[in-house]
């Protein structure tokens, strides 16, 4: 038998082709390589972020489920809650223990339970749904705030470039 | 593109200083002297030498590897780099030995290196992937193998050049060869391990033990090493720093596989301990796959107190890192509401009974009983119920007073006691009234018979040792009641028949003071007097109701029959009373019933 690990991400893999979420796709890159996914991931309707498909990539650990993958979008992105490089910080992907922000309660960490479709969907609605007490991106947050407007238009570009149209 | 630019320029610039050289000299001994003198001959024969090394690496990593992984590639290259600068911290400390042939033995030893650790990341990935091909075994193995007999062969070769000559330079390289071939019997002993599991066709759920303890081992014997050779490279007065970095992190691991055992080992109790087996229905009742591994979960699964179930060898990884169920996050470790030692515990009363249906036998707690005025009261109050209830509907009330679990029990093995109880009956010693709960118990007390150790096994103990003492003594009583109340009967029907004999009396009154003694003597050794909780109760009804006829009195007599028995049926050793018949008795018994049938 393979690893623990390479069966539950196999058995994942499965699950999100038999019974894809809407606006969702994930997959390995390599079928060599179960441990390195690539998700296209759509803009909820209704937000700023509508009609745009972000890619983005999961990297798993060796003892997945048990820890968290790492998640990071591979296109520009201006959000409160992405790094400038693409680096995803919502706490479903931070194990229990560590804490970068210190504002989340264990009861939303990273736990076997969670999976890689939960984590996407938690992408889409963080995407709907910023959470400006969680800067990681501390001048999206700012001007999530203050500047709404800005940001949309930001927001409009970003979508724009991730479907090849120009601005 | 670059590299082979390089190694074309390399090929050629040495070509050069040969042709250059034979040409000037024409003859071999004297262009190697040539050579040998001039200085920028000898640099490009270095070069020349280092890019040969750098290709025997290559065609080796083809041969051994095939093509690098990207990860292996970055973690080979960030090792190299701490591995470089630990070799120039080293040249520092042997600068006096500094010579082209120290270079070239720390250049070989860097090159082992950069196998052992592509091997080491080779075997470690063989888990994650989904296609292992026959190549890949032959590979590793013949790696192996290979790496093992060369580092044997350099630690024995600094061994004896040490002995022989000197503690010199070979010290560092015989130590450093040796910390290479613990890693080798680490990588063998993990290859084993994946290939085991690899050809099995169910999930080898002791993997993972086996690696912690491997990794545990070696550690240790790393860091006798690294201790070994500090120890030993400070007596010759040198300070090994180019040694201190790696000593760091194998301290590290080995505390860090330390405490994983640790953790592993607790985990693997709790859960031997703690938690029960899912049972085939409770599986069959949840949706029978384990959340964690997403696979079905058919053998081996445990179920935590909040009743989520998972295979057990998933939740002993998950327990290592975190003691909270992955469901719901309750704390399994530090959960007052549910006691986690339920299933240890179970004969024992719960503190917190309402949680659970009532336990069959309701028992007070080792702190005094209620003030004898309460007792009273409540006593009062179950002779109320008792004449409410009637003549006729005494038994049902008995009935429910008791609990399923007692009145189903057993008839006792001996004969019944069949007596009519006594108006006036001699009961010095009030039946101790169980309080409903057991708020009595000090948190204290709760909390020590909750910890697993062994102060609360011995607690829990102590507290069912009180319970069998209070049983034992409830029994007593209940002995010494109908004892009496036999003998009374006996006089009772004697008078009324005028033949009593009068063996009757002789052995009634031995008997009833004797046990009544040893009932109070139990008593007094435990403060912590209780009974069954039917007791008062029936003794209430039978000691205070006036035998107004006698049918209601013989219904009473059933009834208090049923609740010695059942009684009985908690402890084997109440079988005893039936030899307090004598055959007086029994003919008493027979005339009175005589007497009855008649009416």
């Amino acid at each position: 038998m393979a690893g623990s690990a390479l069966r539950r991400l196999m058995a994942e893999y499965k699950q999100l082709t038999l019974n894809p979420p809407d606006g969702i796709i994930a997959g390995p890159i390599n079928e060599e390589n179960f441990f390195e996914w690539e998700a296209l991931i759509t803009g909820p309707d209704g937000t700023c972020f509508e009609g745009g498909v972000f890619p983005a990539k999961l990297i798993f650990p060796p003892d997945y489920p048990l820890s968290p993958p790492k998640m990071q979008f591979t296109c520009e992105m201006f959000h409160p809650n992405i790094y400038s490089d693409g680096r995803v910080c919502i706490s479903i992907l931070h194990a229990p223990g560590d804490d970068p922000m210190g504002y989340e309660s264990s009861a939303e960490r990273w736990s076997p339970v969670q999976s890689v479709e939960k984590i996407l969907l938690s992408v889409v609605s963080m995407l709907a749904e910023p959470n400006d007490e969680s800067g990681a991106n501390v001048d999206a947050a700012k001007m999530w705030r203050e500047d709404r407007e800005e940001f949309n238009r930001i927001a409009q570009r970003i979508v724009r470039k991730t479907l090849g149209i120009p601005t | 593109m670059r590299n082979l630019g390089v190694t074309v320029l390399s090929l050629v610039l040495t070509t050069a200083v040969i042709g250059n050289a034979y040409y000037q000299k024409k003859q071999f001994y004297p262009s190697v002297v040539y050579i040998t003198k001039s200085n920028p001959s000898m640099a490009v024969i270095y070069i020349q030498a280092f890019i040969l090394v750098m290709l025997t690496g290559k065609l080796m990593g083809k041969v051994f590897f095939g093509e690098l992984r990207a990860a292996e590639l970055e973690h080979l290259m960030e090792r190299a780099w701490y591995a470089m600068t630990e070799t120039c911290l080293a040249f520092t400390v042997f600068r006096d030995d500094f010579s082209p042939k120290f270079v070239a033995l720390f250049t070989v030893l860097l090159f082992l290196k950069s196998f052992h650790w592509l091997a080491e990341d080779r075997v470690d990935y063989m888990e994650r992937s989904p296609i292992i091909i026959r190549l890949f075994h032959l590979r590793v193995i013949s790696l192996l193998a290979m790496l093992g007999a060369l580092d044997l062969h350099l630690v024995g070769h600094a061994y004896l050049s040490t002995v022989t000559k000197g503690a010199s330079v070979q010290l560092v390289f015989g130590f450093e060869y040796a910390i290479l071939l613990t890693i080798i019997v680490n990588i063998a002993i993990k290859y084993v391990l994946h290939t085991i599991d690899l050809n099995s066709e169910t999930p080898w759920e002791n993997k993972a033990v086996f690696l912690l303890y491997t990794e545990l081992i070696m550690g240790f014997f790393k860091v006798v090493l690294y201790i070994m050779f500090l120890a030993i490279m400070v007596r010759i007065s040198m300070l090994p720093l180019f040694a201190f970095r790696p000593m760091y992190y194998t301290m590290r691991a080995f505390k860090k596989a330390f405490n994983d055992v640790i953790l592993s080992r607790r985990a693997i109790r709790n859960m031997n301990t703690l938690y029960p087996d899912a049972t085939p229905e409770e599986l069959a009742a949840a949706d029978n796959v384990c959340i964690i591994c997403r696979e079905e979960m058919l053998t081996a699964s445990k179920k935590l107190p909040c009743n989520h179930i998972f295979h057990t060898s998933c939740l002993r990884s998950w327990f290592q890192r975190q003691q909270t169920c992955p469901t719901c996050r309750l704390n399994i470790l530090r959960s007052p509401t549910t006691p986690p030692q339920q299933p240890a515990a179970r004969p024992a009363p719960q503190p917190a009974p309402d949680q659970r249906p009532p336990p069959p036998f309701n028992f007070a707690w080792p702190p005094p009983p209620p003030p004898p005025a309460a007792a009273a009261n409540q006593q009062g109050e179950n002779v109320n119920l008792n004449q409410a209830a009637g003549g006729s509907g005494s038994s049902g009330n008995t009935n429910a007073n008791q609990p399923p679990g007692a009145a189903g029990g057993m008839p006792g093995p001996g004969m019944p006691f069949f007596c009519p109880p006594f108006p006036f009956m001699p009961f010095n010693i009030p039946p101790p009234i169980p309080p409903r709960d057991f708020s009595g118990m000090s948190d204290e007390e709760v909390r020590r018979m909750e910890s697993s150790a062994r102060e609360g096994v011995e607690a829990r103990l102590l507290c069912l040792r009180n319970i069998q003492m209070m049983l034992d003594a409830s029994v007593l009583m209940m002995r010494q009641y109908s004892e009496s109340a036999a003998i009374a009967a006996a006089q009772n029907s004697s008078m009324a028949n005028q033949s009593t004999p009068p063996t009757t009396e002789q052995t009634g009154p031995d008997l009833g003071p004797s046990s009544s003694g040893s009932a109070t003597e139990q008593q007094k050794t435990s403060p912590s007097v209780s009974t069954n909780k039917d007791t008062p109760s029936t003794s209430g009804s039978a000691s205070s109701s006036q035998p107004s006829t006698s049918k209601v009195a013989e219904e009473r007599r059933v009834t208090s029959d049923e609740a010695s028995s059942s009684s009985s049926s908690i402890n084997t050793s109440v079988a005893r009373p039936s030899q307090a018949f004598t055959p007086e008795q029994e003919e008493a018994r027979r005339r009175r019933l005589q007497k009855f049938a008649s009416d």
